[in-house]
């Protein structure tokens, strides 16, 4: 091991609780722009879940429509024979969709309301854990985190959609933090719109060997008048729309106070542990150390602090990511890699910038300092 | 091993510009031979470590050239000193200036490598130096642990590590006792003889004249005579006796550096705090 190395891991390891403040601050600081996009990750994951998970390898929708989230999508019923006659569609089945609220006793929930056909091969529920995974009339299926809330079991009803319906199954991997998904059958959803003959969308399952987007554009030139897009597609257009509202200049914002306070927390150790060894370096000036490797050392300090602080930054968000998993919160912290490298970058620039002002003030020592008279080593 | 020759050529160091200016040296000159062990004396700022400095291409001087080995270091660019204080200046502190975190084998290990070696060829090259000067023991020790004899002659270590011509010494006994600050001053002497180093110590602690081979009394930046010094026998701090404050007592004269330390002596015990009176050196 170099004797800068050792001195860097000594000056660090000498005064703990610098250390202690300097790699805890950017551990925290860290955390916080980690566990926000961790957050927002687990979010956009569960949001597009029903897209991820229906089955569907091409959606088909009101022309312009290129998402699920906070949009209405009508298109009339002889779509579904057209698309079902484009070359490379397997199957096609129609899907009624709209943001409701869904009350059950005193509990209230947003949610994803279905409307799917009691023999659709796709669209349902995914994971139905307990009653029955098709709905008939009258028939509701919920979230099982929404149910144990409301504190409701099978059997009883619900509100949905203006109207009442008793819940006959129970479905998981269906909540997300802001919303759930529920299904109600078809004919209910379409009698509550007063039977206009409408669908919402029409899921396709491709052919096999067909490539979605490829059959999306062929559904798009030989229907006309819709909007066809692959799952891919039509998910990262919900994530998109998540971006705009679930407030990303927030999480900006909140990542840039993050990088602020773990700059500022790095610089200030850093630069008082200079400061505080300021003599030492001037000895190491007098004896021939050129100024490279003492930048070096400092550096290497600070690289370290924030190394350090960038581990147990990631293990503390894993740990809390875990920890929110064993509450009834619908949230799941997903740190990905874009985030981890989003993070480590801030690591870097935040060693690199919290460097600079120690180095100036070693830049400028006068090696001549060891002979003023000092505190006694 | 070495034929270093210093010369210090009427140098002058003069701090801050128009009337604030400070002239800390003025117009200098002197030359180390190669073993030759050099005591500089004189009185608080009188531009002793000043000079210390220039020598050891610390500081450059305003007026006048400092050479070593023939070269002119004074004129050297700022990036070619550190080779030069690296490879033949050996300095020695009152303070010590040990690294802290560092044991006593890093302490003088770090300063080898600086100069290029491999850590394992630096730590054996430390630990047989180290070993030499009687701190087998304290290898591993931090300096905190040690005594202030350890600590300089983990100092002293340091400076030698990588065989410098020219150690510079800035009063490396102030804070030692007596004893143990003439065994570091024999162990520089023994340097110097041994090993054929120069040694230039700058002091004001009259109980090391005797390591000398040479002894220059430096007083408002520049060398005097020393004819008639003189010790205060309640601070031990040399003074001139021509300009010195005097008194009589038991029939001899006693010389001191204030009027602090004559009433001090009067007010005192029989031979005063001090204890011996003051001899003209």
């Amino acid at each position: 091991m170099s004797a800068t190395w050792l001195l860097t891991r000594r000056n660090l390891a000498r005064n703990r609780v610098r250390l202690l403040v300097s790699v805890g601050g950017v551990a925290l600081a860290l955390s916080l722009t980690l566990a926000l996009d961790a957050i927002y990750a687990g979010v956009a994951n569960q949001l597009t879940t029903y897209i991820d998970r229906s089955g569907a390898d091409v959606w088909v929708s009101q022309p312009g429509v290129r998402n699920l989230h906070m949009v209405a999508s009508w298109l009339p019923d002889s779509v579904i024979d057209q698309v079902q006659a484009v070359d490379g569609v397997a199957e096609a089945t129609p899907i009624l969709y709209s943001t409701d609220t869904i009350t059950a006793g005193d509990e209230r929930a947003v949610a994803y309301v279905i409307g799917v056909r009691a023999d659709a091969p796709m669209g349902g529920p995914w994971d139905v854990v307990e009653g029955s995974s098709r709905v008939g009339r009258g028939e509701v299926i919920v979230d099982r985190g929404f149910a144990r809330k409301a504190g409701a079991t099978l059997g009883d009803r619900v509100t949905v959609l203006g109207g009442e319906a008793t819940i006959v199954g129970l479905s998981e991997g269906t909540a997300s933090l802001v919303n759930s998904v529920a299904f109600v059958s078809f004919d209910d959803f379409q009698a509550m719109r007063a039977g206009a003959p409408v669908v919402s969308f029409v899921l396709v399952r491709t052919a096999e060997g067909a490539s979605a987007d490829g059959v999306a554009a062929e559904i798009e030139r030989r229907v006309g008048g819709v909007t066809a897009q692959s799952r891919d597609a039509f998910a990262a257009g919900e994530r998109s729309r998540l971006v705009t509202d679930m407030s990303a200049e927030i999480i900006s914002i909140m990542n840039v106070i993050g990088f602020v306070v773990g700059l500022a927390i790095v610089a200030l150790t850093v630069y008082i542990a200079t400061l505080a060894r300021r003599r030492e370096y001037g000895v190491l000036k007098a004896f021939g150390a050129r100024n490279r490797v003492l930048y070096r050392i400092v550096l290497a300090q600070a690289a370290l602090s924030v190394a350090l602080g960038f581990v147990i930054g990631l293990a503390f968000t894993g740990l809390v990511g875990f920890l929110v998993t064993r509450t009834d919160l619908n949230l799941e912290l997903a740190i990905t890699a874009a985030s981890l490298i989003k993070v480590g970058l801030f690591a870097i620039v935040i060693a690199g910038l919290a460097a600079i002002l120690p180095i100036r003030q070693v830049a400028k020592l006068d090696p001549a300092i060891v002979f003023r008279r000092g505190v006694v080593t | 091993m070495t034929t270093l020759l210093l010369e210090v050529r009427d140098a002058t160091k003069r701090f801050g510009e128009g009337d604030a200016a400070v002239t800390a040296v003025r117009g200098v000159s002197l030359a180390v031979e190669p073993g030759e062990v050099v005591l500089i004396m004189g009185p608080s700022g009188s531009g002793k470590t000043t000079l210390l400095s220039m020598m050891g291409a610390l500081l450059k001087p305003t007026g006048g050239s400092i050479h070593l080995d023939g070269i002119e270091i004074s004129a050297l660019s700022e990036s070619r000193l550190p080779d030069i204080r690296l490879r033949k200046f050996g300095f020695v502190f009152q303070d010590f200036n040990l690294l802290s975190a560092l044991s006593v084998l890093e302490n003088v290990a770090i300063v080898a490598e600086l100069a290029g070696l491999n850590g394992r060829a630096a730590r054996n090259k430390a630990t047989a130096l180290l070993t030499d000067l009687g701190l087998g023991e304290r290898l591993d020790f931090l300096p905190e642990k040690l005594s202030g004899g350890e600590k300089q002659r983990v100092a002293i270590a340091r400076a030698l590590i990588n065989d410098p011509a020219l150690i510079l010494a800035d009063e490396p006994t102030a804070n030692l006792d007596s004893k143990i600050g003439h065994e570091i001053m024999r162990l520089l002497r023994r340097i110097a003889k041994e090993q054929g180093r120069s040694v230039v110590i700058v002091s004001h602690d009259q109980r090391i004249r005797d390591i000398a081979d040479r002894v220059l009394w430096l007083e408002d930046g520049a060398f005097r005579d020393i004819v008639t010094m003189a010790t205060d026998p309640v601070c031990k701090m040399a003074v001139e006796r021509e300009h010195a404050i005097s008194a009589e007592r038991d029939g001899q004269t006693w010389f001191f550096c204030a009027r602090g330390c004559r009433d001090e002596f009067l007010g005192g015990g029989a031979n005063g705090p001090g204890g011996q009176p003051a001899r003209p050196r």
